[in-house]
Formats: structure tokens, C-alpha cells, sequence
């Protein structure tokens, strides 16, 4: 049974017209996978994982979570978001430590826990600092910290870099495989969805391909390309097969303008 | 036709039928020696409104232009500015009506001063809107504006008016508010012991309960009343809302910045409220240095001076007299008193506007509720409501303890609009992401009350407030004091006392001590209680 199934999701939204947003989607994560989800802008990615995440529910299908339904978001799936979600009014540490406050932690236990993340993310210097005074690429460490103090199951990105500027997006796609690799994490089943298809190559062991909308699945690709992927970003076989799901994605674009 | 037009017309004849009806309604079924007048009552109280509308815009529009284009300027008439707008008006009413019964000893005297009274409630809103708003035109903006080498009227014409337009409209339409509110103080005026009125609807008013002691009928003007306001502000504000939003540029609440979105458009209590907060809380946000804070009080002090000083050359002896009064030894428990009031009101008003706010913006169901009663609820001139409320509540608790209640009902129904509405906007601007972080980790119930929406609408909170304890002041100076019939009632208080010196006794020197005493308070507080906040808010606030 794999950790995580997405059947038959369906999702309209109601704007003067309803407007379909995802065609009956279905795949399967499994447990330490690593898996992308790539499409051109206003695909339905984004609540597609809202869907995963219990923040919306879908008009027809189901998410099953070690094949029970998901009706409501749980601790066990966290999330990252593209704008990082920080609360402008708590410290760096104090936005770690809130959500396993209210999980009931007691406060040394919490305190332990969120250090250890901050560690992780390398931000002992500023767990005093609030939100405002921290760089983008520092926000999304907090942001990923956060997520991944409550020892979530799985962890969700929703476009975790594209608020950043390229450069602190590199070195930051590098540190989170390099979270992903370690195995003393509890957290091994990422899934993010972006619209670069060279990040989601670069990144993932599966990549979902989504059509333009209305979102259907066009393809499932698995990225044969050994890790650590740093040393085969100029390889042949990467171009190939961000050509492959490049081609995929203009095909079934045409396809819908003719 | 558009359809938006057309939507407009058919609520403009709809709204115009059920005025004449009323009117019609009113006239030939209500026995009242002076309900034939009642037209002519709406017509003078509009022309007068109108007139010092007009005089505001000019005013505001020419100073606020100016100051935005000269530094030296702004950096004196701003803070100036400021101070003078925090000064009770019904506080100097007195003074006003006492100079200018001295230059037109007949009722153009009367007639004046009551513009006078209008235009100064009106003023402050049109300036600061207008100056925020064209020091805010964005620096590319007028960059391209100088290399395409447009400048003076040019300039003023097509980049200056139109950026500013959103300003003017939000401006104007507080400013048209703040008009209706003291309608009442401005019409029926109990000078040097004697009642004087103008023709109007507030004196019309305020005689149905002091002179006919007819509740029934003050009840029914006020029903006229508030439905004209909001006839009026649908024909005008409202309308002229709709037409500059589509050019509206992003707009900060409290820590969050909303884009202008299309949908928005459908929403006019969410557009109407955006213009309104955008105002009303950049104002409170300026800095000034203590240089500017010191020069300000000058020329505050100087103004003050002047004006004892048109009235009479005072020897050393008149103020003297002025001043040392049997009641002086009063004024710290007179001061102590209204404060409480003041309080009182306010914690009750804040109470019930972040309970209102959060549901309104929470829940569909309240927000269909809550924000057409907040559309009456401001359109009502609170000052209106004393007699009526006044009569009601005496009749069971009796004239002092009456007067007592009536007082704070009144500052409650006063402050807690300008709460409600901040706090509304505030918890609506929370951004989605972040409703859904704290869906993601478990934020459910009070502690996401706690964590997530009150840290939100703090700054909200501390905008509404200043305007809150703003128009508050103006309402316990009118509501301490009461000329009911031939005797006057009053209950302890730096209002009434301001008011027992202005109104009967017309001891100018005096009415200035207490102003300075009542604008000392509001400044103080604004310096270190709401500033103080504010700056502290600033720390963790998110940048654009």
C-alpha cells in the first residue's frame, strides 16, 4: 500500500461560471519518494496539494493516508509555503516552537525540538530576530523548519522558491535534498509542486506531469538520474528528459488551442 | 447603457420616490406647527453643509497640494495641523460664535460661525487625505512625469488630481460625515443664556425634545435624517468610489498589503471601507520630529492668544479674574471624571467592536448583518440621538443618572463605528497563506484568535482607537451640558464646565484654559500612548 493515494480528484471552482479545475487525478506516493509536480501556471497544482494538504476538498474522489480517507488537514502532512506563511509578530524560534505548542509540547521539549531544526537550517544567529529582518532564502529555511519540527510524514511544498531570487534558490534546493537524504529525519516523503520543469528534474524521483487547464495527469516520469544530483546537472540524460516532459506539455498545450 | 450606470439610475429614482413619499408622508400626517417647513429645513441644513464642504475642498485641496510640493512648508503646517485637528471643535464653538456675533451682530453672525463649525469638522479630513496621497504618487511615476518635461498646471492637471483622486473622494466623503455628525451642535446654540437656532434640520431636531417635547417626532426626523444621509452618500460618495477604484493602486492595512482586485468592485462595503481605512490610518502613522513637535505648539499657542486677543485686550487683571474662579479647585475631579467616561465607553466600544469586527470577517452570515448596520450606524448623526435617548433614558433612571447613561450610550454608539470598521478590514486583509498555516499546524478556536487574528489587528485596533478617543471628546463636550427647556442640565465635567464657562458666562480666557488642558490630553495621549503602539506594532511588521 503505498503512503499516500490521490484518487479520482475532481475540482471545479465557481466564478460567474464554474470554471473545472482538475479532471479526475490519480497517482500514488510512496514512502521515501521524493516526487514533483510540474504544470504550466493556473494547471490546478497549487490545490491540488491544497487537496492533499485538507485545505480544500474535492468535488469528486478521495485522498487516502495509509488508505484511510483525509478529510481534514492533519499533523502528520505539514506544508511549506510559497510566501513563506511566517507570523510577523513571533521570533524566528517562537514561529518553530507555536505549532508544537499547540500540539502540546511542554516548553523544554519544544525548545529542544525547534533548536535542533534551527541547526538543520542554520539559523542559530537570528532565532531572536522577527520575520521582517530575515532574507527571503532565510524565511523559507524558517518556513521548512517549521514544517518539518512537527516529524510530519510527509511534507508539502507549495512553490517553495519561486519568491526567491536564483541564486539563494540553488543553494537552497541542494539544502533541502540534502534534508531529504539524511535518514535520521522522520520526514522522508517530500512532494512540491513548482512550474519549473528543470527544479522538478533537478529535484525529484518522480515527476507528475499536469496539462494546462483543465488539470489532467499527461505524464509520470520517473527521473533515472543518479543522486547527488549536483554532479549530473549537465548531463545528457537531464536535458532529455526535461525535453521529454517539456514536449509533453506543448503537445497537449496545441492540442488544446487547435 | 452600462449596467453598472443603469443600476445607479434605478436606485437613484427609487431612493428620490421614497424621499418625496416620506416627506409627503411626514408632512401631512405629523401635527406640528413647524412640519410645513421640513423642506425648507433640508434645504437650508444642505446649503449650509454644502457651503462649508466646498470651503473645505478648496482649502484642503490648495494646502494640502502646496505642502506636498515644499518641504519647508509641510514640515510646519503638517504638525500644526495635527495639533489643530486634535482640538475638540465643539470645545472653541463658543469663542467662534462670540467673534462672529462681534463682526455680524445679526443672524449672518450666527449663520457663520456655524459654517465655521462645519468647515472645521470637515477640513482635516480633504488635507491630510490630499497631502498623504500626493506625497505617495510613486517616484517613477514622477519621474516620467519630468522627463517628458510636464510641469505647474500641466503637472497639478493630469498626474497630480488624478493620483490623488482616490484621496479626495475618501476624503470628502469622512469630511461629508463629519458634516451630518455635528449638524445638531451647529443649529441649535444656547449662547450667553439665551437659545439661539438656525433653520435646519439638527435645530428642528433638537426643538421636537427641548421645545415641543415630542419624542415621537424626533424619532421621525432622525428616520428623515439618516435616510437622506445615506441617499446622499449613495448618490455621491459612494458612486464616485465605484468609478476611481479601477484605477486604485495596492493599499497596506495593518501589517498586510491587499492588491486591488476585480472582484472587489462587487463589494462596495469592502471598497468603501479600504478608502476610508487607507485614510484614516496613514494620518495617524506620521512622525514628526521635536523640532516640529515644539514649532507646532508655538504658532498652536500663538493662535490661541490671537484669537483671546480679538475678542479683548486682556489686562493682567482679566485674567485673573478669568482664571481663578470659584470652580478651578474642581478641575482636576472635573478632568478625572470625563476621563473615566471616556474610558468607560471605550472599553465597552472595544469590547464590542473586535467581537463585531472578527465575526463580520469571519462569517458571511454576520458580515450580512453587521455591515449594513454599520452603513445606518454611521450615517446616524450620534449628536442627533442625544434628545431622544436622553428623554427615553430619564424617564427610568431619572435626570442625572439619565444624563449619566445617556453620555456613555452616546460615546459607545460613537466610537465603536470607527473601531468596527478597522478591525473588520484588518482581520479581512489577513492573507490566505496565512489562514491556511494556521489550518496546516492546528491553530483552532481561541488559540488561533490568539496567535493569528488579535496580533494581526493590532495596529487596527490603535488607528481606531486614536479616532475613536477623537471623536469622543467632541461628543462629551455636547453631552455633559444640556439646554433642556428653560433650565440647563448638566453633570460634572471638564465638557460641561467648558460649556457653563463658553455658553453662559462667555468667559473666553477661561474656555481657552480648558481647551489647552483637553488638547493637552489628546496629544499626550497620542504621543505616548497610540504612537508608543503603533512603533511597537512597526518592529514585526511585514514589509511590502
Amino acid at each position: 500500500m503505498a503512503l499516500l493515494e490521490v484518487k479520482n480528484v475532481t475540482k471545479s471552482f465557481m466564478n460567474e461560471k464554474k470554471i473545472l479545475v482538475l479532471d479526475n487525478i490519480s497517482f500514488e506516493a510512496n514512502e521515501d519518494e521524493f516526487l514533483a509536480i510540474v504544470g504550466p501556471s493556473g494547471c490546478g497544482k497549487s490545490t491540488l496539494l491544497r487537496i492533499i494538504a485538507g485545505l480544500e476538498t474535492p468535488d469528486f474522489g478521495k485522498i487516502l493516508f495509509h488508505g484511510k480517507p483525509l478529510l481534514a488537514p492533519t499533523l502528520k502532512i505539514t506544508m511549506v509555503f510559497q510566501h513563506f506563511g511566517l507570523l510577523p509578530w513571533k521570533t524566528l524560534l517562537e514561529n518553530i516552537e507555536l505549532p508544537l505548542e499547540i500540539q502540546g509540547l511542554g516548553p523544554k521539549e519544544r525548545r529542544e525540538r525547534a533548536m535542533r531544526f534551527v541547526k538543520d537550517v542554520g539559523l542559530e544567529d537570528f532565532i531572536d530576530v522577527y520575520p521582517h529582518g530575515l532574507s527571503g532564502g532565510m524565511k523559507q529555511r524558517v518556513g521548512i523548519a517549521r514544517a518539518l519540527a512537527l516529524e510530519p510524514e510527509i511534507l508539502l511544498m507549495d512553490e517553495p522558491f519561486s519568491s526567491l531570487d536564483a541564486l539563494t534558490a540553488e543553494v537552497l534546493r541542494k539544502e533541502v535534498l540534502d534534508i531529504w537524504n539524511d535518514k535520521t529525519n522522520i520526514t522522508n516523503t517530500f512532494i512540491m509542486v513548482t512550474h519549473s520543469i528543470e527544479e522538478a528534474v533537478f529535484m525529484a524521483d518522480r515527476v507528475i506531469v499536469l496539462s494546462a487547464r483543465p488539470g489532467k495527469i499527461i505524464g509520470d516520469v520517473e527521473v533515472e538520474i543518479p543522486r547527488p544530483r549536483m554532479k549530473h546537472e549537465r548531463d545528457k540524460k537531464f536535458f532529455r528528459i526535461v525535453d521529454k516532459i517539456k514536449t509533453l506539455i506543448t503537445k497537449h498545450s496545441s492540442t488544446v488551442a487547435r | 447603457m452600462k449596467k453598472s450606470t443603469k443600476r445607479y439610475l434605478v436606485g437613484f429614482i427609487i431612493g428620490l420616490v421614497l424621499l418625496i413619499l416620506s416627506y409627503t408622508y411626514v408632512m401631512t400626517n405629523v401635527k406640528n406647527p413647524e412640519i410645513g417647513n421640513l423642506p425648507y429645513y433640508t434645504f437650508r441644513s444642505l446649503l449650509r453643509i454644502t457651503t462649508a464642504y466646498i470651503l473645505s475642498l478648496v482649502f484642503g485641496l490648495s494646502f494640502g497640494i502646496l505642502a506636498s510640493m515644499n518641504k519647508r512648508f509641510s514640515s510646519i503646517i503638517t504638525p500644526t495641523f495635527d495639533i489643530l485637528q486634535s482640538i475638540p471643535i465643539l470645545g472653541y464653538f463658543p469663542v467662534a460664535i462670540m467673534i462672529f456675533i462681534a463682526i455680524f451682530p445679526s443672524a449672518i453672525g450666527l449663520e457663520l460661525a456655524s459654517i465655521f463649525l462645519l468647515f472645521t469638522s470637515m477640513v482635516w479630513a480633504i488635507f491630510f487625505g490630499v497631502f498623504d496621497a500626493a506625497k505617495s504618487i510613486p517616484v517613477n511615476i514622477l519621474d516620467a512625469a519630468k522627463s517628458f518635461n510636464i510641469k505647474g498646471f500641466q503637472f497639478i492637471r493630469h498626474v497630480m488630481i488624478p493620483a490623488i483622486m482616490p484621496a479626495i473622494i475618501s476624503g470628502s466623503f469622512l469630511a461629508w460625515c463629519d458634516g451630518w455628525f455635528f449638524m445638531i451642535a451647529a443649529e441649535y446654540i444656547s449662547y450667553a443664556g439665551q437659545v439661539r437656532s438656525l433653520p435646519g434640520l439638527g435645530s428642528f431636531l433638537a426643538k421636537s425634545t427641548y421645545v415641543y417635547n415630542d419624542v415621537n417626532l424626533s424619532i421621525i426626523i432622525l428616520i428623515v435624517v439618516t435616510f437622506l444621509v445615506i441617499f446622499i452618500n449613495y448618490l455621491t460618495w459612494h458612486r464616485l468610489t465605484e468609478k476611481v477604484s479601477s484605477y486604485m493602486p495596492l493599499i497596506k492595512l495593518g501589517f498586510f498589503t491587499i492588491p486591488h482586485d476585480k472582484k472587489i468592485k462587487k463589494r462596495r462595503f469592502t471598497l468603501q471601507f479600504k478608502f476610508r481605512h487607507h485614510i484614516l490610518s496613514k494620518s495617524k502613522r506620521r512622525i514628526y520630529t521635536s523640532y516640529q513637535r515644539i514649532i507646532s505648539i508655538i504658532i498652536v499657542i500663538i493662535i490661541f492668544i490671537l484669537v483671546i486677543f480679538s475678542i479683548k485686550v486682556p489686562t493682567l487683571e482679566d485674567i485673573k479674574k478669568s482664571i481663578f474662579i470659584p470652580e478651578i479647585s474642581k478641575l482636576p475631579i472635573y478632568t478625572f471624571f470625563t476621563l473615566s467616561r471616556l474610558t468607560i465607553a471605550y472599553i465597552i466600544a472595544l469590547a464590542i467592536a473586535i467581537f463585531m469586527g472578527i465575526l463580520a470577517a469571519e462569517k458571511k452570515k454576520f458580515a450580512m448583518i453587521f455591515y449594513p448596520l454599520y452603513d445606518i450606524g454611521q450615517a446616524i448623526p450620534v449628536l442627533a440621538l442625544f434628545p431622544i435617548l436622553f428623554v427615553c433614558l430619564s424617564q427610568t433612571f431619572g435626570g442625572r443618572l439619565g444624563l449619566e447613561i445617556t453620555a456613555i450610550t452616546m460615546l459607545v454608539l460613537d466610537m465603536i463605528w470607527y473601531m468596527f470598521l478597522n478591525i473588520a478590514i484588518a482581520v479581512k486583509s489577513i492573507p490566505e497563506e496565512m489562514r491556511e498555516v494556521s489550518k496546516i499546524f492546528g491553530f483552532k478556536g481561541m488559540k488561533r484568535i490568539k496567535h493569528i487574528i488579535l496580533p494581526a489587528i493590532v495596529p487596527a485596533i490603535v488607528t481606531g482607537s486614536i479616532l475613536a478617543w477623537g471623536t469622543g471628546w467632541n461628543t462629551i463636550i455636547f453631552s455633559e451640558y444640556m439646554p433642556y427647556g428653560k433650565e440647563v442640565l448638566s453633570i460634572p465635567g471638564l465638557g460641561s464646565f467648558l460649556d457653563k464657562v463658553g455658553y453662559e458666562e462667555g468667559n473666553t480666557i477661561m474656555l481657552i484654559f480648558i481647551l489647552s488642558i483637553i488638547s493637552s490630553i489628546v496629544i499626550l495621549m497620542e504621543w505616548f500612548v497610540w504612537r508608543k503602539l503603533l512603533k511597537k506594532t512597526e518592529k514585526y511588521e511585514l514589509e511590502t
